[in-house]
């Protein structure tokens, strides 16, 4: 596990990254973006940005850079004038960037003041961790293991932080702390984009989950039975249950969010796009919206997953008829609304123009990122299949004007798609016309039973002599003198050159039979 | 002396009640002992076994007779089959002996009694070596011996015997491939080594030598299968041969279906392994492409192409793939030009127009080509008239049976029976499905393709 996590950070680091472009046509608003964020997660993804965005750079820097200084991780600084350093490279030459010591100003007292501060905030928690561990209190263990948990976390030494969550895991009393654990050790896995891992964690806190809230339930039916009146308790009964369904709302969405990250992490989109629509209002995400992701974010992954992967019935269905999902998240990004409407209202064009022009936002998403294109590849896939499915015949000249490409823009594709069996059609080149396949079923069933009958026979009959050969003990052996097989040959025609490279073998080749063949050509 | 022979050596009940003779010590002794003997065809074979002592047996066999006569004039291949087999044998092998006439060969594999000769399945492999031994040069005089013995020694045209690789290997060398398709067409599927002193490498060979011919003479469907019962022929380690057999069987199949196609599952994973790493598949996984990319494919393991001798086989696959783009174009366009073809497959249009036209006159496509240079695709959809239906229905209840012949005779089997009775108290669920298989249950699996 460790070593995974090396290797993702390094690859988040070092990759080389594509100049994003920001125009009137691509839309970026920094201060929305920086607005949506707080903390570590908002420095990360500044860091993401500066790189691809060498015209942001220098504001996004000084921005990070103030808010590095109301954190504690120090390193996070290098990270960003490594970032910095890769934006320069990457700057057009006739508007370079300034030096990064100009851009932002390192504090070296308040780096020194702070990594004393963490050394001796460290010490103390380990010294308390001793004295509890000797005392044997598991609780107080619990807590110590907890508090250097989230300390390494805070200057970002992830690997302790895990460390001491997988410890902490011992000494959990209640399923409470168990689901404490999970959510805490989920933030830190998607902070780290470690998706391989999140699953694990998900599946550790949904039996925690449902045990703690029948242990929440059952007392609070104790409380409520001891109330005064009955209407007093039916009230109080009732609060307590709204209150308990909405904590168990806020795990559950967490949960949820962690499945679908990890799934889109993995690029398995329809099972990201599945869990996502299933993910509670925005209020229930409560800190996750800033530190882990924001709702409008939830909708760019949600809807680009389901464009991706959902039939059309299921993307209305379960995201234009979701009422939590259209009013918590479809909501807070208009434009991705739109998408969806067009989209199920077949304007194909709309909706790629829209794609294209909002890429620059999409392509910022630390988590979505690595997938766009595929998932960019997957709609326009899906949406020349879509438009072509209710014809017999499609003008390819319409098609195009229906998808704001040129003709033979769209020739390309369509070759494309019906060369992986997304469409069922051929092209009529000289008129320029998509026909629809038309099969024969009956003839077709007729040619592939015929088909799968002789294939049956053959492999029969090999097969019985393979038996027959294993039944008389004709099995190729390894030669007594395995360590030299050209002196244990026993061919009964022996005119074959040594053949060197294919040691322990049984017996050679005739040289004749290679002979004749290679002047078979000739004939 | 003559007419004596007509009653001798048949087998049958009286045979076994006639008094055992003494051994004979000389050739002109063993001769009279053929001629007169009312003994079974057994009882000679094992006195021509235990003729003379072990050394000097083949020596004296390959002698003449006092008189000096040819003991072969005097046998009949028909009636003496055993005792002529033995001379004939001991003349060919022994250096310095009068070799026979090549009549009496010829005459000896035209007539002689399949039933007597299969008691002496190593006397029948040192004749048919001593037949390609004689023959040095000119090899062809031995394919007319060789193919009359592989034709009418064993009992049925399905077994294979150690004779069976010795005749293909004769009909290689001497480039008379055609002289082979008559043994070849019947495919091989029984094995008995009691009528035959069968090796692993016979059934290698065979099959090899087979497919070879087959590829030579272009029939690749049947090349193919030949290669692929080398290839997957059991092994505990693969024999050379048939790490040799599954490259040209990747080439065979890029011929004939544009496509290398996996191994059965039952092939040895080691030549799996090897043939993954090998200049061969990564042929096949580029296939098909315009000729130019995949010479320059090829040209990058040429040398390895050139030791395995492959080199022509390369080539025709090379050649073939615009067969093959073109066919792959039908799926995705109905109309195209000449000239676009061309752009696609890499080759000049005049080129296209004689590659579709063969396509079209073989059958490989269902195609017009128009005046003005373009092509029309249309859909071809095979058709099968009630004829087609019935015979494959006719072959599919052969198969039937012969699969329920093959399990009953196993079910019957002594091993088997052992298994069974000696598990019979631990797997009863098991024993009980076996039996209460259906007699058609060896084409259930059918109802999956329907």
């Amino acid at each position: 596990m460790e070593m995974d996590i090396d290797e993702q950070q390094q690859t988040r680091r070092t990759g080389v990254m594509r100049v994003l472009p920001i125009d009137d046509n691509h839309p970026f608003d920094l201060d929305q973006y920086i607005s949506n964020y707080t903390g570590r997660a908002l420095v990360d993804r500044l860091t993401f940005l500066i790189p691809q965005c060498p015209t942001l750079a220098v504001q996004a820097a000084q921005v990070a850079a103030k808010h590095i200084r109301n954190m504690r991780d120090t390193s996070l600084y290098s990270h960003l004038s490594i970032a910095y350093e890769q934006a320069q490279t990457n700057a057009s030459s006739d508007a370079p960037l300034p030096p990064f010591h100009e851009v932002v100003s390192i504090d070296q007292t308040w780096i020194e003041e702070t990594n004393r501060k963490n050394a001796d905030e460290r010490t103390k928690l380990e010294v308390e961790l001793k004295t509890y561990s000797s005392n044997m209190i598991k609780e107080s263990i619990r807590m110590a293991h907890r508090d250097l948990a989230e300390f390494h976390r805070s200057v970002g030494d992830y690997q302790t932080a895990l460390k001491h969550y997988a410890k902490l895991r011992e000494f959990c009393t209640t399923s409470q702390h168990v689901l404490d654990m999970c959510i805490a050790v989920l933030e830190l896995l998607i902070e780290q984009r470690n998706y391989t891992h999140i699953p694990t964690y998900v599946f550790k806190a949904e039996p925690a989950l449902d045990a703690s809230t029948n242990a929440l339930r059952s007392s609070t039916h104790i409380s409520a039975s001891s109330a005064a009146t009955p209407h007093a308790a039916a009230t109080a009964a009732q609060a307590s249950r709204d209150r308990l369904m909405s904590e168990r709302q806020k795990t559950q969405t967490k949960l949820e969010v962690a499945t679908g990250i990890s799934h889109l992490g993995l690029a398995s989109y329809e099972k990201a796009a599945s869990a996502f629509v299933r993910v509670g209002s925005a209020a229930s995400l409560g800190a996750w919206a800033t530190k882990v992701i924001h709702p409008s974010d939830i909708a760019i992954y949600t809807t680009l997953c389901a464009l991706a992967t959902l039939q059309r019935s299921q993307i209305k269905s379960q995201i234009m008829e979701n009422d939590t999902f259209v009013s918590s998240y479809l909501e807070s990004e208009p434009y991705i609304r739109e998408l969806v409407v067009n989209w199920l209202g077949g304007k194909f064009k709309a909706v790629l123009e829209s794609l294209e022009k909002y890429s620059t936002r999409h392509a910022l998403l630390p988590h979505l990122a690595p997938h766009l294109s595929s998932l960019m590849q997957l709609i326009r896939s899906r949406a020349v299949a879509l438009y072509f499915r209710p014809f017999a015949t499609v003008k390819l000249e319409k098609m195009a004007a229906a998808f704001g490409w040129t003709i033979s823009q769209a020739e390309c594709e369509v070759v494309r798609l019906i060369g992986e069996g997304d469409i069922k059609g051929r092209v009529d080149r000289l008129g320029k016309i998509l026909r629809a396949q038309e099969t024969d079923q009956r003839a077709e069933l007729f040619a592939r039973t015929m088909k799968a009958g002789q294939d049956m026979q053959s492999a029969n009959r090999k097969l019985l002599l393979r038996l027959k050969l294993q039944q008389a003990d004709l099995i190729v052996k390894a030669p007594k003198q395995s360590n030299q097989p050209q002196q244990g040959s026993q061919q009964p025609i022996q005119s074959a050159p040594s053949q060197s490279g294919i040691g322990g073998f049984a017996g050679k080749v005739p040289e004749i039979f290679t002979n004749i063949l290679s002047m078979g050509s000739g004939d | 002396m003559a007419p004596s022979t007509s009653t001798a050596a048949q087998p049958g009940p009286s045979a076994a009640l006639a008094p055992a003779q003494e051994q004979p010590k000389t050739l002109d002794e063993l001769v009279q002992y053929l001629t007169t003997t009312t003994g079974s065809a057994a009882t000679v074979n094992g006195t021509l076994k235990t003729f003379g002592t072990k050394e000097t047996r083949d020596t004296l066999l390959a002698s003449t007779l006092g008189s000096g006569q040819d003991p072969l004039e005097v046998l009949s291949p028909e009636t003496n089959t055993l005792g002529y087999l033995y001379i004939l044998a001991a003349r060919l092998d022994v250096s310095g002996a009068l070799p026979p006439q090549i009549q009496h060969v010829e005459s000896f594999c035209k007539r002689f009694t399949p039933e007597h000769a299969r008691l002496a399945p190593d006397r029948i492999s040192a004749l048919a070596k001593g037949i390609v031994k004689a023959s040095g040069e000119n090899i062809k005089h031995a394919l007319d011996p060789l193919c009359s013995i592989v034709l009418r020694y064993p009992p049925k045209p399905t077994y294979l015997t150690s004779v069976h690789p010795i005749f293909l290997h004769a009909c290689v060398t001497a480039r008379h491939f055609a002289a082979a398709l008559p043994v070849l067409s019947t495919p091989i599927v029984d094995i008995d080594t009691t009528i035959s002193d069968l090796h692993y490498n016979d059934n290698l060979l065979y099959h090899y030598a087979g497919g070879v011919v087959f590829a030579v003479l272009k029939r690749w469907r049947e090349a193919e299968e030949f290669f692929e019962i080398v290839v997957t022929s059991p092994a505990q380690t693969p024999a050379a041969i048939q790490f040799e057999a599954l490259k040209k069987l990747t080439l065979v199949q890029l011929i004939l279906y544009g496509k290398a196609i996996q191994p059965p599952k039952y092939t040895n994973n080691q030549l799996i392994r090897m043939i993954k790493n090998s200049p061969y598949n990564t042929l096949g996984k580029a296939y098909p492409q315009t000729a130019a990319s995949l010479t320059a494919i090829v040209q990058k393991d040429v040398e390895a192409f050139r030791s395995d001798q492959n080199l022509g086989l390369v080539q025709q696959v090379i050649d073939r793939a615009s067969r093959w783009l073109i066919k792959k174009l039908t799926l995705t366009y109905i109309t195209l030009g000449l000239t676009d073809i061309g752009k696609e497959v890499g080759v000049e249009a005049e080129e296209v127009r004689v590659i579709v036209l063969n396509m079209i006159e073989i059958g490989d496509i269902n195609a017009s080509i128009s005046i003005d240079g373009n092509v029309t695709f249309a859909d071809s959809t095979p058709q099968f008239t009630k004829a087609d239906v019935d015979a494959a229905l006719a072959r599919a209840q052969e198969q039937s049976k012969l699969l329920r012949d093959v399990e009953r005779a196993l079910n019957s089997s002594k091993d088997y029976l052992q298994k069974a009775l000696k598990h019979k108290d631990d797997a009863w669920g098991m024993d009980e499905d076996m039996y209460s298989t259906p007699p058609s249950g060896a084409w259930a699996e059918e109802s999956m393709y329907a």
